[in-house]
């Protein structure tokens, strides 16, 4: 570089910013980018035990097993969107709908194979997210909740109006799930695994849970990648995120396009699940169910939602099984009723109690069992036991 | 043309019921930020209260509209005493807002499970009695509501305008730690909004209940088409949830009377949020909101 | 002669009715250390925040390098080059130090949403290369010990650090520094004004920085901006400044001795 100062002619040789060698040469610090090494092995262990679960489950319970898996890969996108990203959604209701409804019209109208109507439910879910992602920029906050919630009402009173399409407000039939003649995901067909047999709801499941894995790799990627950050960063301080060079437009409308494409997975799982859906089922009561699941998993975590989706797909099968409440429609308590007692009173008891969710406990139950590998200094200024390369001294190596 | 003028009237009427229920919204969310999802369930329990006090209790109308409001006002403070206000101090807002989402929940299906699903009589004074003039139906309780409503508004602004309270609340509305500093009693002042709150529900609860209507569990779902209302208005102005109120019952009640059947069925119930929307990509504060400053 | 880093050219904010500043006009030249100062309510931050795209003056020209600073949105500003810290701190305190600076590498990252998720190739490299970039940055100030720690749990000094560490991360032609001592202890004081004279003498950036420790401006700036009210009372080196009548009657008080 070259500066001119009057009549002479200074060179100065500028110094790379510190940070900046690395990226244009080799050496220097190397980081460890698994900072956190063993969590993962326990999330492993229980994804191991999550495949072997329906050999010890009643058919019932694999059913609801099977809600729980589904129910979470929708969870996981709203723990994209309102976890990491911030933005407030209620909203999830009608995306689900949209991707219940495309596998439909695509499987069962136009008779496509589910290997290519599950991604499609959630490209179609993706599109509108990309459409509706723009308000987000517009509308903060509250503003956005609201709009979200008028988009569940319009979109129920759609889904009502496009007859054709949807079947009016008396729904209509769902295709199961079938990939080839051997891979039948029909009610009654079975698959023969070399002496195991898998029923419907078994080959649901393991659907389910593919999917649910694979979604719940994807975010964890983004989590601890440019993407996530930025979303997270834009949560908190969406101003200050711009000046630093988030670019706020793509950052919502991209969590949007995830959330919702997630969304239509999980309600073309689900509708295809039942073999039926009906507007009625895309209500306002839906997104809040979805939003209780991610407040108790844990909000701005990967595994959060899904462990609140256990907790609240899994109610409905729990409180059947209670003695006060009434079976069936009569008289008393009825399981609905109870459920959504349950789902407000839940609510409120984690955002109050444990805003952190089943994860911030999750979290303590290592520390508190002695281990101290990859948890966080509990004192202010303490720096952490662990030192990284950077920070031992040459002295220190004699 | 008859028909537009009934469709106007009843729009007013039950206009003037949103605006008292936007209102509610506003007053809380002027005093604390906070959206009370809650309020559509509060204006169901204040109907039923009414309700079982008259049909099961034999209490006259009035004293049972009067315990309703006191006991849905002490309601209101005791939740933002004792859980919201120990809450907020250490979340962000919206998680504030989402306790007042698992109220809703969890009090609209406790109203259903304590008072069953089946109709209910509100036990008015004015029943489905009618006047008729000009040949134009006004039904009572409509005609009721428009002058109950103007008279809490003539209150409220009075409260408002001309009070300690009133400038304590919106002192907080602008800056908490501000008003602190003065020595407005923030927490008091913010329990009081939420006595309004309270009241305010349950004189909402008790006209959307009345004629052709009953105490029934849709009403919760009916307060809802309030939140247009105060969106469109702009959050935290008084003036533009009575006109934002007022809007959406006009809307609502002439989408139902003219129901072009080629906006599909049922158009008036989604009209009120078409044109919310609308309003919003064109002034994303509503007509009277301001957008929030925020500090680098 | 060549070009200025930054000219600033009858440049003017308005709240309202109430004028923030007026008239406004410096150049800073490549690799200069800039200092702004004045007494509260000047304007120096409300500067700032013009110059990073926050509000919109109502009158004047910035030009940075070549470019309209004007014409810019504030995403674009990294990308231009321009990196600042904040008065009252703007930091992701959810996130730990290391991911807040990592904020800073945004703009020199290019993967999408898609890469991310899949943790491709080139994610990972990405990823790799810029957490040991930034891992630099937080040694370069002293806090790479912390990497790892929630921000929003770090006292103060630590926290500023934090800040300016990202901004260092962003690799800008020019710094923006909003009082990065403010509320420092003696001993820390020396410390970050050490670290702001070695990016500015070993890295060749330019910097624009607002102070009101007089001590500190004038032992590393290489001009002052006066401002007072709005206005500029005077622009030149501290050694002149600090004698100007002008500027010892707004701000400084009777006669100056640089401490």
């Amino acid at each position: 570089m070259v500066t001119e100062l009057g009549t002479t002619t200074v060179e100065t040789r500028r110094q790379p910013l510190p940070g900046t060698r690395s990226t244009h040469g080799s050496g220097g610090v190397r980081a460890d980018p698994s900072r956190r090494g063993r969590a993962p092995l326990g999330w492993g262990g229980a994804w191991v035990l999550a495949v072997l679960l329906p050999f010890w489950l009643s058919e019932g319970q694999l059913s609801t097993a099977t809600f729980i898996v589904i129910g979470a890969i929708g969870a996981l996108g709203l723990g994209v969107l309102t976890g990491f990203a911030g933005q407030v959604s209620l909203g999830q209701a009608f995306f689900l709908g949209v991707g219940a409804y495309t596998a439909a019209v695509l499987g069962a109208d136009h008779g496509w194979n589910a290997v290519l109507w599950i991604p499609a439910a959630g490209v179609v879910a993706a599109m509108f997210g990309a459409l509706i992602g723009p308000t987000a920029l517009r509308l903060r906050g509250l503003y956005l909740a609201i709009v979200t919630i008028g988009l569940v009402y319009i979109g129920q009173n759609v889904f009502t109006n496009a007859t054709s399409l949807t079947g009016g407000p008396e729904g209509r039939a769902l295709p199961t799930v079938h990939f080839a003649n051997w891979l039948d995901f029909s009610a009654g067909n079975t698959l023969n695994l070399g002496g195991l047999t898998i029923d419907h709801n078994g080959l649901y499941y393991y659907l389910g849970l593919l999917l649910l894995s694979l979604s719940a790799l994807f975010v964890w990627n983004l989590s601890r990648t440019r993407t996530g950050r930025a979303m997270q960063a834009v949560r908190e301080r969406e101003l200050a995120a711009s000046v630093l060079g988030v670019n706020l437009a793509r950052t919502k409308v991209t969590a949007f396009v995830i959330s919702s494409f997630l969304a239509g997975v999980s309600g073309a799982l689900y509708g295809s699940f039942i073999s039926f859906a009906q507007p009625g089922d895309w209500s306002l009561t839906i997104s809040i169910q979805y939003l209780a699941a991610i407040i108790v998993g844990g909000m701005g975590t990967v595994m959060g939602p899904i462990l609140g989706s256990i907790v609240v797909f899994g109610l409905p099968d729990v409180i059947q099984n209670l003695s006060f409440v009434s079976q069936n429609g009569g008289g008393g308590l009825s399981a609905t009723d109870f459920a959504s007692i349950v789902y407000g009173v839940l609510i409120i008891v984690f955002l109050v109690v444990q805003p952190e969710g089943l994860m911030g406990l999750a979290r303590r139950i290592p520390r508190r069992l002695g281990c101290s590998e990859g948890s966080m200094p509990e004192q202010r200024g303490d720096p952490p036991r662990r030192m990284t390369a950077a920070t031992t001294k040459p002295e220190d190596q004699q | 043309m008859t028909q537009f003028w009934q469709l106007l009237f009843e729009g007013f009427s039950l206009g003037c019921v949103y605006a008292l229920i936007a209102l509610a919204f506003t007053v809380i969310y002027r005093s604390s930020g906070v959206i009370n999802f809650a309020q559509g369930a509060m204006l169901l329990a204040g109907a039923y209260v009414i309700s079982w006090l008259t049909v099961n209790e034999g209490v006259p109308f009035f004293g049972a509209v009067a315990i309703a409001i006191v006991a849905l006002a002490l309601s209101g403070v005791a939740f933002q005493l004792l859980l919201l206000r120990r809450v907020a101090t250490q979340r962000p807002i919206f998680a504030v807002v989402m306790i007042t989402i698992g109220l809703g929940t969890a009090l609209t299906s406790g109203v259903d499970a304590v008072f069953g699903s089946s109709t209910r009589v509100l036990g008015d004074p004015w029943g489905s009695t009618a006047l008729h003039a000009a040949g134009l139906v006004f039904d009572w309780v409509k005609l009721w509501a428009i002058v109950f409503v103007a008279v809490v508004l003539a209150a409220f602004y009075v409260l408002d305008r001309h009070s300690r309270y009133g400038l304590a609340m919106r002192a907080t509305a602008s800056d908490e730690e501000a008003a602190l500093a003065v020595g407005i009693p923030v927490a008091r002042v913010q329990a009081l909004t939420w006595a309004i709150a309270g009241s305010l529900a349950v004189l909402a609860g008790l006209f959307l209940s009345g004629y052709p209507s009953s105490p029934n569990p849709s009403l919760g779902e009916s307060a809802l088409t309030a939140f247009p209302a105060i969106i469109l208005g702009g959050l935290g102005s008084p003036v533009g949830a009575v006109v934002g109120g007022i809007l959406i019952g006009l809307i609502e009640v002439l989408a139902q009377g003219y129901d072009p059947s080629w906006l599909g069925n049922n158009f008036y119930e989604i009209a009120p949020y078409i044109v919310m929307i609308g309003v919003l990509l064109a002034k994303p504060y509503g007509l009277f909101g301001v957008r929030p400053a925020e500090r680098l | 002669m060549s070009q200025p880093m930054l000219s600033v050219c009858g440049l003017g904010l308005r709240f309202g009715r109430l004028t923030a500043f007026e008239d406004v006009e410096f150049t800073v030249a490549d690799g200069e250390l800039f200092a702004v100062i004045g007494p509260n309510g000047a304007g120096k931050t409300s500067l700032f925040n013009v110059l990073s795209r926050v509000y919109e003056p109502f009158a004047g020209r910035v030009r940075l390098g070549e470019r309209d600073l004007l014409r810019l949105r504030p995403r674009e500003l990294a990308g231009a080059g321009l990196a600042r810290t904040f008065q009252n701190l703007a930091l992701f305190g959810d996130l730990s130090v290391l991911d807040n600076v990592l904020i800073g590498r945004h703009h020199l990252m290019r993967c999408g949403a898609l890469r991310d998720g899949v943790f491709s190739r080139r994610a990972r490299r990405e990823e790799r290369a810029h957490r040991t970039a930034a891992l630099e940055a937080l040694a370069f100030v002293g806090i790479d010990a912390w990497a790892d720690t929630p921000a929003s749990t770090l006292p103060y000094g630590l926290r500023k650090r934090t800040e300016l560490a990202r901004a260092l991360a962003m690799e800008p032609r020019v710094l923006l520094l909003d009082e990065p001592v403010a509320g420092m202890g003696e001993g820390e004081r020396s410390e970050i004004s050490e670290l702001v004279k070695r990016v500015h003498g070993e890295h060749g950036v330019t910097i624009l920085l607002v102070e009101h420790d007089m001590g500190m401006v004038m032992d590393v700036a290489d001009r002052v901006l006066v401002l007072d009210f709005g206005r500029v009372i005077a622009c030149d080196t501290p050694a002149v400044v600090q004698r100007d009548p002008r500027v010892i009657r707004a701000y400084l008080g009777e006669g100056l001795e640089a401490a």
